[in-house]
């Protein structure tokens, strides 16, 4: 072969084993830029002390800021006990009330459904300051519809909001009804793929309906609860917006979840070096909880490698 | 015989009614929302609600008129309609290369990219916002386009990789035998083969900026004010213009619903990154 057909061939190869990288390197550019460099600052900024307000620069801290997290923040370990509360109680009630919605749904045959479905998918996309607000609006003591409702009932009016003991579950209860129609949506996709077989066999067989459930639906469902689980879970960590709105993480510290208590530290008390190390043990509590979620969804070939 | 056809009857009456009550606790809240907004102020706090009342506009108007409500709607708009074209742009290339070419590490790129999805925002929001300060973009729309990519990026990426990878790799195949560069297999025959894949993406990710909030509260303080951000603004100290607010919140939600049904075909397999169908 001549010295130039080679060359062309060099380049050519090379082309072809590195193009790839001219499609995907300005994405991950961006995110190296926008993700990981800030997460590098923030590390090295867990490590110091630095209020924006004061007088004076950063201090260096050592592991000072993670052992007050870890050791001696009360309010850090009562944010932490709300983050759990809030995350299981909406999470399980989501998936139990899910599951019910899907069943029904996935029964009901005629024009009827695609009218149920366009309204059951409103609250996933709905902006959620607006459903905050909405919420606000219908726990509102004076004038709200809840208490329209209670007192019409002969029960005595509630403070949702404004109390220690109910404001938590007032928040869990907006965020239940925002967020059930997602996981109803996804188990219905889930309930509509499952193959017909297995209940062919089973009506053969004479299984009963709640056998046929037990043994045949929730197994074959679980690929479609696992997606919506890790989705569920990692978006829970992230509620900031109906928290914001419906109690500011009052009354007390009752509906502070981590999320918020980060947020506080940063731009209310403008300690950024503790809140930096705050929002490290946050991002290493998601990360540890994703990746075990994950996994188990790798297992079962969802989000597998390689198709 | 009788009986059975009774019993099935019975059983999809029973079915419809509990539809039903689904459907009303999930259009209630929303219809509350939508009532009080044209309701006068007087009308709006009586207690027990009224059901019949005039209906205004006042409302509305006055949100135009006397607060900055046009501000923010634009603001919202610049900042999600740039961001969506630059997610289009960088992801649906990032996505194509994961879909397309066999290299080591792929996946791991994926997960990583993945991962950025699941990271809670308030953990690089300090950062970010210190930077943001430096380069004094701190209260422009183009922080709000720039950020809203750590979130929307690797959604749109993830999402517009299962899409690609629907599309039979041999029409590109024949096209790259017959002399047709990489990129231009990519640009003349992937994205067209992608588009309505491609479209409910972008109408995903528009949705996400347009409802986002934490970062714009903290980057942003009048000028680029956001509409969620500009909407809590009707809350004060002193109290609550419920007229304001929900006006605010109604004019917030149309576009949404509009976009919302009709992406409603993709919106399973985008809310789960394209994990199901």
């Amino acid at each position: 072969m001549e010295l130039g057909r080679k060359v062309v061939l060099f380049f050519y190869l090379l082309k072809r084993k590195y193009v790839w990288l001219f499609f995907l390197a300005p994405a991950v550019g961006v995110l190296i830029g926008i993700v990981v460099f800030p997460l590098a600052f923030s590390l090295i900024l867990s490590f110091y002390d630095w209020n924006i307000i004061r007088a004076g620069g950063w201090s260096w801290a050592g592991i000072n800021n993670y052992s007050t997290i870890l050791f001696r923040d009360s309010y850090f370990r009562s944010s932490f006990k709300v983050t759990l509360l809030y995350l299981t109680g909406t999470v399980s009630v989501q998936f139990g009330l899910g599951l019910v919605v899907a069943l029904i749904l996935h029964q009901i045959t005629g024009k009827i459904i695609g009218f149920l479905r366009t309204a059951l998918v409103l609250p996933i996309t709905m902006t959620p300051v607006v459903v905050g607000i909405i919420w606000r609006l219908m726990y509102n003591p004076d004038l709200g519809m809840l208490n329209y409702f209670l007192t019409w009932f002969g029960f005595s009016p509630v403070n949702w909001t404004g109390m220690p003991g109910t404001a938590l579950p007032s928040v869990m209860m907006a965020d239940i009804w925002e967020w059930t129609p997602f996981v109803a949506l996804i188990l219905l996709a889930g309930l509509q793929a499952l193959p017909q077989e297995p209940y062919e066999a089973a009506l053969v067989d004479g299984a009963s309906s709640w056998q046929t459930f037990c043994y045949i639906t929730f197994p074959l469902l679980s690929p479609a609860m696992l997606v919506a689980l890790l989705i569920r879970v990692m978006d829970s960590f992230k509620t900031f917006d109906l928290i914001f709105v419906l109690t500011q993480g009052g009354p007390g510290m009752s509906t502070e979840i981590l999320n918020y208590y980060t947020y506080r530290y940063g731009f209310k008390f403008f300690h950024l070096g503790y809140a930096s190390a705050l929002s490290w043990v946050l991002l290493v509590v998601v990360t540890i909880i994703s990746m075990i979620l994950i996994r188990i969804l790798q297992s079962r070939g969802i989000y597998a490698k390689r198709t | 015989m009788m009986n059975e056809v009774v019993r099935v009857k019975v059983k999809k009456t029973i079915l419809v009614a509990m539809a039903v009550v689904v459907f009303v606790v999930i259009l209630f809240p929303p219809m509350v929302l939508f009532l009080t907004s044209i309701k006068t102020e007087l009308d709006a706090l009586s207690f027990p609600p009224k059901w019949i009342f005039q209906p205004t506009l006042e409302n509305y108007k006055h949100i135009f008129q006397f607060s900055p409500f046009m501000k923010y709607l634009l603001n919202s708009l610049m900042v999600a309609s740039l961001n969506t074209g630059a997610v289009l742009i960088l992801g649906s290339l990032a996505a194509y290369s994961l879909a397309r070419f066999r290299f080591k590490g792929a996946d791991n790129i994926a997960f990583w990219i993945l991962s950025v999805r699941m990271m809670p925002p308030v953990a690089a929001i300090i950062p970010i916002y210190i930077i943001m300060r430096n380069l004094h973009l701190l209260d422009t729309p183009w922080s709000l386009v720039i950020i809203y990519l750590t979130f929307n990026l690797p959604f749109a990426v993830w999402l517009m990789r299962s899409f690609f990878r629907e599309i039979p790799r041999e029409i590109e195949e024949s096209a790259l035998v017959d002399g047709c560069s990489d990129f231009s297999a990519f640009r003349k025959i992937a994205l067209p083969l992608a588009a309505p894949g491609l479209a409910a993406t972008g109408i995903l990710t528009f949705i996400f900026s347009w409802n986002e909030f934490l970062f714009a509260l903290i980057l942003t303080g009048s000028k680029a004010v956001t509409l969620p951000v500009g909407i809590t603004g009707y809350m004060k100290e002193t109290g609550i213009n419920w007229g304001y607010m929900t006006a605010g919140g109604v004019l917030a939600l149309i576009p949404v619903i509009v976009f919302t049904i009709l992406v409603q075909k993709h919106l399973v397999k985008g809310l789960t990154m394209g994990a199901m169908k």
